[in-house]
């Protein structure tokens, strides 16, 4: 706005305006002006022109009344008609005076009227008055005579007409001449209007082009301009105007318009050129490597990364996916974590950063030639459904302008949904694959099922006539099975009736002894005080009495303690008490006890121990020293010359599944009347001896061996015989020691627990000793569990681990925390299930079995019973795979199981087998 | 009795046209590749047919059978399609628990054991009598011949390598079948596969052979050939059923799939069924 002054188009349509406004009033203050003036002059002829032709006429009526009172006069004699003419006579002067004025500027007229004026004065004078003074003096013929001779002097009154003729001829001339020149103004007015309004409207039309002429010329260029560019889309050019005015506003306006259009456009296209570039990708690698090139083009960067989020929530972290122009020594990142560093924080604060000025020593960009320092950075989030789903970084030589943030904001508006579609396509074509796969499975599995329905019912054709056939016969047999099933209800009748007799009988046999040895004790006790004759009141008659009472009551007892002892494990009410036994007492002991009976006899008794033999043994002693008694009494007994000898021995073991410490071998040898092979078996049934006259000969109820019988088993031994008759006899006893008994459940299959525990804690077979020892030790083993990779099918996975020792639990969890498992642990089977209750995200259980509390069957039962844990997978960790171990396992609910020592890639194995579907 | 409707009106589906179509396809498949269909059960042979049909969107089979004849790897396509390949470890588990309880007890008497597994598939089955072979002692002295006409399932059956997904499936199986061990004594597992110890293949060996078209290559104690019949004609079946009675030694063991049968087949009455419900015979 600088120079020429502004002259906008209000100014102009204005002063337009203002000039024929102008003009308007300038001609219409001329026509009044003209109007006006004929107005007067009109005006002049109507009042003016009329008064003098009025009063000249009124002038010539009153000399006419004059003459015609005069007349009358004369001829009648009547003063009345004096009357008009004395009125006249006074009046017409009056008349004169007043029109003489008026003609005052018209000097000829005003010479005829003085003409006129003399001449009626001169009629007056002369003839009318004369006349009349004749009359009134009667002169009558002096008047005819008058009238006569005065003839021409009457004429006097016809002149003054005539001359009042000419007078008003003259001034109507006049007024014609007047109103002629007024007929002539009012032409020139016309005719001057017309100029006028001629000139107006030139003057109108010319303002009019060159107002409207400057305005519509800049307008038209405006236009041409915007049309010019509509038409080939070019918004590159610009509008140029040089007048000073409100177009120039628009033009500049429009200018501005043009400006952001093209750098809109320039926005779109590049978001659009970015956008195909990485259309129709179907990998993550390629998606990120397109559009990170794509937009580090448009933003001229010299080099950037995209990281796409891998992972979900905590665990989320960025993977480099695709760079441009990587650093040539590839010092960026692989990854990185919300948070972490610059471009964490840029993921966390879900906004774009923007860092100008680096510092020199920035990571160089590298060039064929050399290296460059960038000098900003630009890092961006890309946001899907309000998550940041990926970041790109930038840097550049130069600055990043606002287009370009704007550009990678925009482009990253849609990339978002990319990725999310492409990580979906991604998936939904691994899905598809599999699905395919199990589809054809599928079809096979429905092929074969359909085929064997085919053949399943050609065969129940054949069946059918096959069921015709046998329904003939199974009528026939139906009346024998009625015979048999009757039959059969009586036989189960009697054999129920049997098994309560048997058991009432084991049950009143075990009474009975019972309340026998109640009563015999006190013989007993009374017996022998009386044989001890402490008082010497007896006699030594009396006292040998009572040694037989005491001695026949000891029979008895020993007799009633083994009927006990036989019903007592027929009725299955005995028990094992299992507890250390000291072996190195044992050899004299039975010395003690038996010796005296080997001099009696006369025989050599022998006693000898291996020195390999360990001095504790585990079972229980009471019984373990009642069956070698046994043994003895029965070698002694039948043995009448020669040796008893027993021999005990380390041996291997007999049954490994019950897991002993070690086992024992003693064998009692006599060389005595043997026993008959064929009595061999029925020697071990109660109440029986070789014949009836071993009976006879050396007594005894049969119970021994029987007795002896049922404890080795009980305690989970074997009793094995080798007998010539006549040759002597070896009992061979094997037994293992067991420090914690037998299981309940299953007699002959024993668990020894301290043993298996420890062995339990998984290391390879040569950790287990150091195991044993310390502590300090599992730390060493530890180091011997192989450390795998990372392996995706435990990481994060939870475990939870139900074992009572804490070795085992401390180097189990070891293990699984370095494969990145989540462990828990319980310490039984009631901790177990209260860990449960709160932890519902249990992937897998292991399960120890021996557990305080609450064993591992009845916990796994408990977590099955429960619904939400029916499909919880649980490894059962048992002692030794014993086959009835394993049935209770599976019987409990166990998925799996897996046998102590466990070996840690078996353990592994198993779990990835289970752990699958979680 | 939804079956029978089922099936019969898909029988109706197929005309007369069909038919000589079908037995014309399966002659060129005969002469063009030495695997003889004929007398596989119509049925199951043109649900495949179909399936292939449907799957290439071919509208008639003479049609396909151009694509058999002039187009390159079709016929492998179709012979795969028409070899049905399932299996799995210790199927039906109370088979192999009686195997384990009264056909192992026979053949402990014997100093060497020589078992076919005919039509073995992908070898689940081999893998599995090998592993209750070996917990009753008998790896030693056993060999399996594992045979199939399908050499791709073969090459497949000697990686010993199965999908993880079933291995509980397996795990199952295996302890209903009276497994005597932890059954991952005899695999190691990574994220997808069950690798079975090579240890097992020690007696193990694999063979292309074919039911119909090939004959007897040795005397065995134990033939086991199960669902494989089932897709036979009766023709068929007593062709190769006479095929097993030649191969048995005498007191050798035959044990079928859970539906098939020997009753009607003619050589009935040269077995003892040594366990009629898990279909194991005993050669007279």
């Amino acid at each position: 706005m600088i120079g020429r002054k502004r002259f906008g188009i209000r100014g102009k349509i204005f002063i337009g305006y203002l000039v024929i406004i102008l003009c308007l009033v300038v001609s219409i203050i001329a026509v009044n002006n003209q109007v006006s003036s004929m107005q007067k002059e009109r005006n002049y002829i109507i009042n003016h022109d009329i008064e003098v032709h009025g009063l000249t006429n009124e002038i010539e009526k009153q000399v006419l009344d004059m003459e015609n009172g005069q007349r009358g006069f004369i001829l009648t004699d009547d003063e009345s008609f004096l009357e008009p003419y004395n009125q006249a006579a006074d009046d017409w002067k009056n008349n004169y005076n007043k029109l003489y004025d008026l003609i005052s500027d018209n000097p000829s007229q005003q010479k005829r009227l003085q003409d006129i004026r003399d001449d009626i004065n001169q009629w007056i004078q002369y003839t009318a008055e004369p006349s009349i003074q004749m009359k009134r003096e009667g002169q009558d013929s002096d008047v005819l005579s008058f009238f006569r001779k005065d003839t021409a002097r009457t004429k006097g009154v016809e002149d003054i007409r005539n001359q009042f003729d000419t007078f008003r001829t003259t001034e109507k001339g006049y007024t014609k001449e007047r109103a002629d020149k007024l007929d002539h103004q009012n032409d020139v007015l016309k005719t001057s209007l017309f100029v006028l309004l001629f000139l107006v409207v030139l003057i109108s039309s010319a303002i009019a082009v060159f107002v409207s002429g400057s305005i519509v010329k800049t307008v038209k260029a405006v236009v041409r301009s915007i049309a010019a560019m509509s038409s080939n889309g070019d918004v590159s050019q610009r509008i140029h105007v040089k007048s000073r005015d409100e177009i120039r506003d628009l033009a500049e306006a429009t200018n501005n318009l043009l400006s952001v259009v093209e750098s809109r456009e320039w926005l779109q296209s590049s978001t659009n050129e970015v956008v195909e570039r990485y259309q129709g990708t179907s990998t993550i690698k390629v998606l990120g490597d397109k559009f990170i090139t794509g937009i580090a083009h448009f933003t001229e960067a010299s080099t950037g990364a995209i990281y796409i989020r891998e992972g979900e929530g905590n665990k989320a972290s960025y993977i480099k996916k695709g760079v441009y122009a990587a650093p040539m020594n590839s010092a960026g990142r692989e990854s990185f974590k919300q948070g972490e560093g610059l471009i964490g924080q840029c993921a966390a604060e879900q906004r774009v950063m923007v860092v100008e000025d680096l510092p020199d020593d920035y990571q160089m960009i590298g060039t064929g030639l050399g290296e460059v320092h960038p000098r900003s950075l630009l890092m961006a989030p890309v946001m899907f459904e309000n998550e940041v789903i990926a970041v790109l970084e930038l840097a550049s030589l130069g600055t990043f302008t606002q287009e370009h943030v704007e550009l990678v904001e925009n482009t990253t508006k849609t990339f978002g949904q990319t990725i999310d579609s492409v990580i979906r396509r991604m998936e939904v074509v691994r899905l598809l694959k599999e699905s395919q796969a199990m589809t054809e499975e599928l079809q096979a599995q429905s092929e074969e099922l359909q085929t064997q329905s085919e053949e399943l019912q050609m065969q129940s054709e054949e069946l059918r006539m096959i069921n015709e056939q046998l329904e003939q016969r199974s009528i026939e047999a139906e009346g024998k099975s009625a015979e048999l099933q009757q039959a059969k209800v009586e036989l189960e009748e009697k054999a129920k009736q049997l098994a309560l007799s048997s058991r009432y009988k084991s049950e009143f046999l075990a009474n009975m002894s019972h309340e026998l040895r109640t009563p015999l004790n006190s013989i007993l006790i009374l017996s022998e005080m009386l044989a001890e004759n402490s008082a010497k009141g007896l006699s030594s008659e009396d006292e040998e009495f009572a040694r037989v009472i005491h001695s026949s009551g000891q029979d008895l007892l020993n007799l009633i303690n083994d009927i006990l002892d036989l019903s007592k494990v027929e009725a299955g009410k005995l028990e094992m008490h299992f507890s250390e036994v000291n072996m190195s007492e044992l050899p004299s002991q039975l010395e003690r006890n038996f010796g005296h009976m080997a001099d009696k006899k006369g025989l050599t008794f022998e006693v000898k121990k291996d020195i390999d033999v360990p001095d504790i043994f585990y079972t229980d002693e009471k019984r373990f020293q009642q069956i070698i008694k046994n043994l003895l009494s029965n070698a002694f007994k039948f043995t009448e010359k020669g040796r008893v000898s027993l021999h005990i021995a380390k041996d291997k073991a007999l049954h490994p599944e019950v897991g002993a410490d070690h086992w024992l071998k003693v064998s009692v040898k006599d060389t005595g009347i043997g026993i008959p092979k064929d009595k061999h078996d029925l020697i071990f049934e109660a109440f029986q001896q070789g014949d009836g006259a071993t009976v006879r000969k050396y007594g005894g109820t049969g119970l021994g061996l029987s007795i002896c019988l049922e404890f080795v088993k009980l305690l989970g031994g074997q009793l094995d015989l080798e007998s010539e008759e006549g040759e002597g006899s070896t009992f061979t006893l094997y037994i293992p020691s067991l420090p914690n008994g037998l299981m309940k459940s299953e007699p002959l299959l024993p668990f020894n627990e301290t043993e298996s525990e420890v062995a339990a804690t998984i290391m390879d077979d040569s950790a287990i000793e150091e195991v044993k020892e310390s502590e300090d030790d599992i730390v060493r083993g530890q180091e011997l569990i192989s450390v795998k990779e990372n392996d995706s099918s435990f990481k994060g996975k939870k475990v939870l681990i139900v074992d009572d020792d804490h070795r085992n639990i401390f180097a189990l969890k070891t293990a699984l925390e370095n494969e990145q498992m989540n462990v828990i642990t319980a310490e039984n089977g009631t901790a177990c299930l209260e860990m449960l209750e709160h932890e519902n995200d249990v992937d897998i259980i292991l399960m120890d079995i021996m557990m305080p509390v609450m064993d591992g069957y009845e916990t796994m039962r408990i977590i099955r019973a429960e619904k939400s844990m029916a499909d919880i997978p649980i490894i059962a960790l048992t002692a030794k795979a014993m086959k009835s171990d394993r049935e209770k396992c599976l019987e409990a609910g166990a998925s799996d199981y897996i046998s102590k020592p466990l070996k840690i890639e078996q353990l592994f194995s198993v779990m990835r087998v289970w752990i699958l579907n979680k | 009795m939804n079956n029978q409707v089922m099936l019969s009106e898909e029988e109706l589906d197929i005309g007369m046209v069909e038919h000589i179509e079908v037995d014309l396809l399966l002659e060129a498949i005969y002469r063009l590749s030495g695997f003889d269909f004929r007398k596989y059960m119509k049925s199951s042979i043109i649900r495949r047919i179909q399936n292939r049909m449907r799957l290439e969107r071919i509208g008639t089979i003479t049609a396909m059978q151009e694509k058999i004849i002039h187009e390159k790897g079709f016929l492998e396509k179709i012979l795969n399609d028409f070899s049905i390949n399932v299996t799995e470890m210790f199927r039906d588990p109370s088979f192999f628990r009686s195997f384990r309880q009264k056909v192992v007890p026979e053949l402990k008497k014997l100093e060497n054991i020589r078992i076919w597994h005919a039509g073995c598939a992908t070898g689940e089955e081999v893998y599995s009598m090998a592993i209750l072979l070996k917990e009753e002692g008998l790896a030693d002295k056993t060999t399996i011949y594992a045979t199939d006409m399908n050499e791709n399932v073969l090459q497949k059956a000697k990686q010993g390598t199965f999908s993880l997904v079933k291995m509980q499936t397996y795990t199952k199986n295996y302890m209903q079948a009276g497994g005597t061990e932890a059954f991952s004594e005899y695999y190691t597992a990574d994220d997808h596969f069950a690798y079975f110890h090579p240890s097992l293949l020690k007696n193990i060996s694999f063979a292309q052979h074919n039911l119909v078209t090939d004959s007897s290559f040795n005397e065995f104690h134990v033939i086991i050939c199960r669902n494989v019949l089932i897709y036979f004609t009766g023709e068929l079946q007593n062709q190769v059923q006479d095929l097993f009675y030649e191969s048995l030694c005498t007191g050798g063991f035959l044990g079928l799939g859970d539906k098939e049968s020997l009753r009607f087949s003619e050589k009935t009455t040269h077995y003892l069924e040594f366990d009629c419900t898990e279909k194991i015979y005993q050669k007279r």
